[in-house]
Parts: structure tokens; C-alpha cells; sequence
């Protein structure tokens, strides 16, 4: 007898029971699942059952989907990442992973093409955003380059995950410079398997930003709870704030650029535009060698000695408050160590715990105590933001060579990441 | 009358029942809220096109395809409800009282199940899915026309309420979103009205018997219909059981009328109106689209929990009832018993002091009583007459110190707001007085029939003495 192969439709045979339907490949070790006729999946544990007997072979089913081109429309490129928003059910497995193909994608969004032509569709990795790093941003930032640079393409819009969503906008709103046109990273928080997901608005706020007058990079989702409209937010002055809500990423200490809806879009706050007489190009110079360290009660400064031994370049410490940390009087002060650390030549920035506000470390005699140390103080900067900033600065060997030089790059405006008003949503 | 036999009757049952615990994927209580909404959310489903990139029929016929959909929270919804947080994992006391069920219905259960997601679009369900699984399979109950099989029991979330329209947009109270409900569907093995009528009664017979909610809304059965060369038809919306005979014969009548002229009725989905004739409904769905609930782990049942349950079976109310007739307890009040909340207090004072019938009559008849003739609130008499002192007075009539006849006396003084110890020495005074009366009529008129002396006590002492009383003194004078 043949061996029964995932998607047969077999006889699992327990003793005197025996069960019928089709055979699937579980998510556990030791078990093997079977769906019934009834839509319903059972397990079993493989020790128990006698034999299983093939009925039916699997049929192969392979459908094609080609991507339908309408010249009509504006072209958007299509940048396709992974993470939820390119997950989808696999009902062989009863997991859920990555699609195989850009087609098998649009075969979920058919909205997308209604306002746009995805011109072109590019794959540069699939993967999980939280085992994304600098090198995939880098990459990133050259595929929107060659559409940057092609004079036929409207916008740029990049799927991601969005656990480190915000570390990749903010990557791009540095690395991309000159720009020229929308670049627009959206997501999805619920699968798009189920009828509720909140990637087809996402995707379709997303084509019309794309194709909009704003030339940044943003992060466009769900505004609020509703299917109604979305935000798109300044790349460097967004944050996930929530880990499974449709609209999680929210916009922190600035406006967003615009409101968007299925049909129209509403101009909110100060923007660059579109400009097809700039020359884009790319700056994708990263230091590796950088760390954001979160200072809690009591924690002793001896963790200042790890990243300076481990030869770390630059360190981002989210302080607490207006910009604090522990100083002369507490048991364990800091002072002594970061003048330490400075010294040896360790950057050393500050920013916000509190997410929202801005630092001021003139308020508190013990704010002008670290002052003195030489931390730079980062104002509003999201500490993500100044993290991927940090590493951004130092990268240029040129500038990073005169602590001066940096401390001005740090407090320079590049991208928004630096609110002179403070706003909220 | 039909010959089902001969026209080839085919039914089956498929009962939804709420069980009485918490949400079945979230702690929120599972309370339904008649207050004001604390707020709403506007939602749209999309049609999700399956594996083989087809839409389902059903799905299609639901024009809900990118409507939208107002839902109606409260403090008692969280973000489970509104498809904005993962579900928790499974609840444990409803998965229990399921699987309780199960094993009353003689199931097999499935030791490893996966929780699955069934698409449901028509905007019920803020995932665009209702949560299901299977725990068992392949049980049976005895009924009088012979065994029914029970083919499958399912663990699943109800779903939201509808709420009315508003701007033509339908809208949705998330309250009973994710309440448990456990689904039990029978094999096609049911041979006619009657016996449609008598599984039902026996299914909700079992499940009344396990910790499930009551009341309006929380059991609803559908039916399956066909005969031979009809097409099968789905009858939802049953009041009652009491409905369903008369429902199933005007449907079979309704499928014939379409055969004897030749053509053949629809398969589709028909909802039963209060005189038992039907109404469509929709077309009948598809099979369900179902894939794995994949934010779940696969559901595991192990033996410990089934050894658990086993050991701690309810008795079937029909079996209660016997063994209430068994000890005295009259038809009359076994009803009234089983209408009120009061049988584990039935229960606890008859396991102590025996005597149902007593216990009856203190629990459910004497408060009524003297409520009417107190003048006082049933409430305010029961909470009097609570269980210690019922107790106390079932002590009394068991050691014989206070006889049967004179507890509403006694009952009385004590509402009076005399202490029950009191009361029952008074009332043997009382009685004592009497008795001594009643001896001295007797022996100034010797040698009459009770019913003669009965006539003279009463008339005497109408008021302080029940003839039941009078009769049962007189009897202790005369031979």
C-alpha cells in the first residue's frame, strides 16, 4: 500500500474507530490532523492510530491569477516585505505563512487596483519585521530608488510587518534623500484571510496617498478603530502603540500629513511635495555599533561599561521624565560613569520614556547635572527614531569624527523628526 | 393523517443552547444589556474569496459584501469583541459543561480538536467569523420511537445581537458576541412529528440538566426537513417544542403539494411562525467555509478532565423527577419545584430531614399562603421563613414536638415576630387548651359520631382550629 501523502483523502483507522477525510500536516510534533467532511479539523495522536489508508490522492490545484494592467490608471510600484499583510492561511498546515507569489497576494486585494496600476511588483526578502535589521532597510531604500528614479511610476508603496514598522519608516525618511514622491509603508494587524481585515482600507488608503501630492515617507493605517478612514503619518513621528488594534501606529508629538479616505483626502499638516524635478538619491551609511538603553529605578550605571568595552560607538538612553536619570544623591548615580563613557568616546543622546512630550533638562537642577556630562538631549525625537538617527550620523565617517559635528547632525531636521511645536492628533 | 413512513420522512435536529458561564474566548460576563450602547464602531466585511478563489453562494446572496456595519459595545465588551485583541484561550468551565453534555448524549469524545473559524459575512460576527469546535461525535439518546443518533456536539461563540437599522446600516450589539453555546446536531433518524417533538424535549431535558442559561433566547433549535424526491429544508425560530409537531406536518404537507404537482420544492432556509407555517428565510448556505482558528493552540482534552467530569454527572431532570415521585412529593408540586429556584434548597433540607412532601409545602406552598393572608410580600415572608428556620421546624416535626397541623400556626406567631422556640411552646399550649376544650364537650355529650362532634367544635372554636386539626383531637376522645 502506498503511503498516505498531506491533502489524501484517507481512512485513519484507531482500533475499531475509524475516521475519514482529509489528511493534513499539523503544527505539533506527534500529532496528525484530519479534516473532516464537515469543515471540521481533529487530531490524533500518531501513537495511537493502527494505520492510515489512502482513499484519494491529492489533486494538484494550481490556479493561476495574473495581474491585471490598466494603463489608464496612475503606475504604483509595489514593494512586498512580508508580515501579516503577505500571510495567509496555508490549509495544508493549518498555519498561517507567507505568500508564494505577488499574484497569490493580489488575489486577496482586488480593491488596490481600483485606483492605481501596479506597475511593478518587487520581492527583495520575505520576512517577520522583528528579524529585520539595518541591512534590510539599506535594501529597502535601493529598490525605491529605481522607482524613485523612474520617471513613469506615481509613488512607492511597501508592505511591511509592524513590529519594527517604525524603525523602517524612519530608516527611509534618512536614507531617502531629495524626495521626490510618496513612499508609503503600510500593514495589516488582522490576517487577510478573514472578511474583517484591515488591510484592504489600509491598501487602498495607501494607493491613494501613493499617488497623492505628498512626497515623504509615511505609514498609512487605520485612523481609529473604524473602517473609515486612515492616517498617513510622517515616517519619523509615528509609533506602534498597540499590539493588536487596527490602529496602532499613532501619530506622537506631530500631525499627520493627511486624513484618507477610500475616495478623497484631507491635508492636515505641513509637507514637502511632489517634485519631479528633484534628483533622489540614496544615503544609507549605518553604524552598526549603537544602542538604545531603557534607564529604570535603581538600575546601575555599570550597563554604560558594557556597550563602551564592546566598542559601541553611540547610545540612545530613554530617560525618564523631562530627561532624567539617577544622579548625586542616589545611591547609584550616573554622573561619574557617563562623564566616563563620554569621555572614552561614546556618543551618549537622550530621549523621551514618555513617548509623547519633549525633553527639557533645563527645568531640574539635576537635568543641568547630566547636561554638563555632555548628553545630547534630543528634544522631541521619538527614541526609535533617534536610534536609527544615531546610527544614520555616525555612519558618515566624516561627521562622526567630531563629537561636535554629530551633536549638530543629531539636533539637525532631516526628515520632521524634530517637532518645533509640539502637536496632538 | 401522514404515513411517514411511506412518504420517506427524513428529519433532523440541530439545537444551539448558551451555557451559563463567562465569554467563551474573554473574561467579559456574558450579561445582555438592554442600556444605551456606552459606544459604537463602524465596521465593512469584504468578501474573502476562498482557496479555489470562489465566493460562496451564500455568502453571495448576503448582500453585505462591503456594507457596513454599526456595533454597539459596552463595560461589559472588550477588545475581543470588537476584533481588535487575539482570543484568550479557550474558557474552561463552558468547555467542561460542553463536554458534560457530550457525555450525557453518550458522545465519543474527540481527544484533539482544532478550534476553527467558520466565515460567516452577514456582519454577526466583527471577525467575519464564528469560532467553533468539535468535541464529540457519535452519541445517541433513548426515546420512545427508539434511538437517536447524535451525531456531532460543538463548542462555538455566539453571536452579536441585531439591533435594528439605522441609515439602512445594520446594527449590532457585541454583548452576546462570544457568549458560549454548545451545538448539538442529531442524525437524520427522526420518524415523524411526534418524535421530532420528543427528541427535542429529551435533547433540552439533558441540557437543562448542566449549567446552561435559561430563558427566552437561550436555546434555539432548527430543524432539517425533507421526504423522498423533496429537497431538504431548514426550519429555524422555534418558540417552543410545543410548536414543532404541527410545524414539521404543514411542512411535509408543503413539500408534497410540490410533488404531486410535479415539480419540487426549493432547498432553502425557512423560519416558523407562531401558528407552525413557515416563511423562507434565505437560500440554503453552502458547506460552511471553515479553516483552523489559527491564533489557538491545537485543543487538547485530556483524560484527567474527562474522569473529572464523568464522575461528577447530573441526574437528568426526567430522573429527578422520578425520584422525587418516589418520595411522596405530588405531580403538582414537582412542577411548581421545577419552575422555581428553589430545588438545591429542596435538595439540601430533604438530604437532612427526609419528609418531601413537608418540605414541599414549607419551600413552595405555606410562604404563598400566609403572604395572602398577611398581608406581607412573599419576599418579606421568605426572607422570614428562611432555611434554618425551616430546618429548625423539620427538627421539631421529626423529633415530635410539634405536629404537622400546627406549623402555619406556629409559622403565624413567628411572623407575628415571635421567636420560633416560643412559638411551637405557645402553639402547645394553645393546642393543649383546646384539646382539654374539646375532652370536656365530649363528655357533656357523650356517645355522638365524630361527624356530630366535629359539627359542635367547630362551631364552637371556628377560627382556632383547622378541621383537619378538630377531626384528628376528636378521634383521640372517641372510638
Amino acid at each position: 500500500m502506498e503511503e498516505a501523502k498531506f491533502g489524501d483523502y484517507v481512512e485513519v483507522h484507531l482500533g475499531k474507530t475509524i475516521y475519514e477525510g482529509v489528511l493534513l500536516e499539523s503544527p505539533e510534533v506527534g500529532i496528525c490532523l484530519l479534516k473532516l467532511d464537515n469543515g471540521y479539523n481533529i487530531g490524533f495522536n500518531k501513537k495511537d492510530i493502527v494505520k492510515i489508508k489512502s482513499i484519494e490522492k491529492a489533486k494538484e490545484t494550481k490556479n493561476k491569477f495574473d495581474i491585471k494592467q490598466d494603463k489608464t490608471k496612475p503606475n504604483v510600484a509595489l514593494i512586498i516585505l512580508g508580515g501579516t499583510i503577505a500571510s495567509r492561511l496555508n490549509p495544508g498546515k493549518g498555519g498561517v505563512d507567507f505568500v508564494e507569489s505577488p499574484e497569490d497576494l493580489f488575489k486577496y486585494y482586488p480593491e488596490l487596483f481600483e485606483k492605481v496600476n501596479i506597475s511593478k511588483v518587487e520581492v527583495p526578502f520575505m520576512k517577520g519585521s522583528e528579524n529585520m535589521d539595518y541591512k534590510d532597510w539599506q535594501k529597502i531604500a535601493n529598490v525605491c530608488e529605481k522607482y524613485l528614479l523612474d520617471g513613469t511610476i506615481k509613488g512607492i508603496i511597501i508592505t511591511q510587518g509592524t513590529d519594527s514598522l517604525h524603525y523602517s519608516s524612519a530608516a527611509l525618511s534618512l536614507f531617502l534623500r531629495n524626495l521626490n514622491k510618496p513612499v508609503v509603508f503600510t500593514f495589516s494587524q488582522r490576517s487577510i484571510d478573514r472578511a474583517s481585515s484591515d488591510a484592504e482600507l489600509n491598501l487602498e488608503c495607501a494607493a491613494i496617498a501613493a499617488i497623492s501630492d505628498i512626497a515623504e515617507v509615511m505609514i498609512v493605517g487605520h485612523a481609529n478603530s473604524e473602517d473609515d478612514f486612515c492616517y498617513a503619518l510622517a515616517g519619523t513621528k509615528v509609533r506602534k502603540l498597540h499590539s493588536s488594534r487596527r490602529d496602532a501606529f499613532k501619530p506622537v508629538n506631530r500631525k499627520p500629513f493627511a486624513k484618507l479616505y477610500k475616495d478623497k483626502i484631507v491635508l492636515v499638516s505641513e509637507y514637502n511635495p511632489r517634485d519631479e524635478k528633484k534628483k533622489p538619491f540614496v544615503d544609507d551609511k549605518f553604524e552598526e555599533k549603537v544602542a538604545l538603553v531603557k534607564f529604570y529605578p535603581g538600575q546601575s550605571p555599570d550597563i554604560l561599561d558594557y556597550y563602551s568595552e564592546k566598542g559601541y560607538k553611540g547610545i540612545v538612553i530613554e530617560m525618564m521624565g523631562l530627561g532624567q536619570v539617577a544622579v548625586s544623591g542616589a545611591r547609584l548615580s550616573w554622573i561619574k560613569k557617563l562623564k566616563e563613557v563620554q569621555k572614552k568616546g561614546l556618543i551618549v543622546c537622550a530621549a523621551a520614556q514618555t513617548i509623547n512630550g519633549r525633553l527639557n533638562p533645563k527645568v531640574y537642577v539635576t537635568g543641568r547635572e547630566l547636561l554638563e556630562t555632555g548628553i545630547v538631549y534630543l528634544e522631541d525625537m521619538l527614541s526609535e527614531v533617534a536610534l536609527v538617527k544615531l546610527g544614520w550620523v555616525l555612519g558618515h565617517k566624516d561627521w562622526a569624527k567630531n563629537i561636535e559635528t554629530v551633536r549638530e547632525k543629531m539636533l539637525e531636521n532631516f526628515a520632521w523628526e524634530i517637532s518645533e511645536r509640539l502637536e496632538e492628533e | 393523517m401522514v404515513d411517514y413512513e411511506k412518504i420517506g420522512f427524513k428529519a433532523g435536529l440541530e439545537i444551539h443552547q448558551q451555557l451559563d458561564s463567562h465569554k467563551l474566548f474573554c473574561k467579559c460576563p456574558s450579561v445582555l444589556r438592554n442600556d444605551e450602547a456606552d459606544f459604537e464602531v463602524k465596521r465593512k466585511l469584504h468578501a474573502v474569496a476562498g482557496e479555489s478563489g470562489e465566493v460562496d453562494i451564500a455568502a453571495k446572496y448576503q448582500s453585505a459584501l462591503n456594507k457596513e456595519f454599526i456595533y454597539q459595545g459596552y463595560d461589559t465588551t472588550c477588545l475581543v469583541e470588537l476584533d481588535e485583541e487575539p482570543p484568550h484561550e479557550i474558557n474552561i468551565e463552558a468547555l467542561k459543561i460542553a463536554l458534560q453534555i457530550a457525555m450525557l448524549l453518550n458522545c465519543r469524545i474527540l481527544p484533539i480538536s482544532q478550534i476553527m473559524r467558520k466565515t460567516v459575512i452577514n456582519g454577526s460576527n466583527t471577525s467575519g467569523f464564528q469560532r467553533t469546535v468539535m468535541i464529540a461525535c457519535d452519541g445517541s439518546i433513548e426515546t420512545e420511537q427508539g434511538k437517536v443518533g447524535i451525531d456531532s456536539v460543538y463548542l462555538e461563540e455566539d453571536s452579536a445581537r441585531p439591533n435594528g437599522t439605522r441609515d439602512g446600516k445594520e446594527i449590532y450589539k457585541l454583548d452576546r458576541l462570544g457568549l458560549p453555546l454548545v451545538e448539538i446536531s442529531t442524525k437524520p433518524d427522526l420518524k415523524n412529528a411526534k418524535h421530532v417533538k420528543e427528541a427535542a424535549l429529551k435533547i433540552g431535558d439533558i441540557l437543562r440538566s448542566c449549567k446552561v442559561r435559561r430563558g427566552i433566547g437561550t436555546i434555539r433549535q432548527d430543524l432539517n426537513i425533507s421526504i423522498k424526491d423533496s429537497n431538504r429544508v431548514e426550519i429555524k425560530g422555534f418558540q417552543e417544542p410545543k410548536i414543532m409537531e404541527k410545524c414539521v406536518e404543514l411542512e411535509v404537507i408543503r413539500q408534497k403539494i410540490f410533488l404531486d404537482k410535479g415539480e419540487k420544492n426549493n432547498s432553502e432556509v425557512r423560519g416558523c411562525l407562531e401558528d407552525g407555517t413557515t416563511e423562507f428565510l434565505r437560500p440554503m448556505p453552502g458547506a460552511d467555509r471553515m479553516y483552523p482558528e489559527t491564533d489557538l493552540e491545537l485543543l487538547k482534552i485530556s483524560k484527567d478532565v474527562l474522569d473529572e467530569i464523568r464522575a461528577n454527572l447530573p441526574q437528568l431532570k426526567s430522573e429527578v423527577e422520578e425520584y422525587l415521585r418516589r418520595h411522596g412529593l405530588e405531580e403538582e408540586l414537582i412542577k411548581v419545584l421545577f419552575k422555581s429556584n428553589k430545588f438545591d434548597d429542596f435538595k439540601g433540607l430533604f438530604e437532612v430531614h427526609g419528609n418531601a412532601r413537608l418540605v414541599g409545602r414549607l419551600l413552595l406552598v405555606y410562604p404563598k399562603d400566609l403572604a395572602a393572608k398577611s398581608k406581607k410580600s412573599l419576599e418579606e415572608i421568605e426572607k422570614i421563613l428562611d432555611l434554618e428556620l425551616i430546618g429548625f421546624i423539620l427538627d421539631r416535626v421529626n423529633k415530635s414536638q410539634l405536629h404537622e397541623q400546627d406549623i402555619k400556626h406556629v409559622l403565624e406567631l413567628v411572623l407575628e415576630g415571635k421567636d420560633i422556640k416560643d412559638a411551637i411552646k405557645l402553639e402547645k399550649k394553645e393546642t393543649g387548651e383546646l384539646e382539654e376544650k374539646i375532652m370536656n364537650l365530649i363528655k357533656e355529650k357523650p356517645g355522638l359520631s365524630v361527624n356530630a362532634y366535629m359539627g359542635l367544635v367547630m362551631k364552637e372554636f371556628r377560627g382556632q382550629i383547622s378541621g383537619g386539626e378538630a377531626t384528628e383531637i376528636i378521634k383521640k376522645f372517641v372510638k
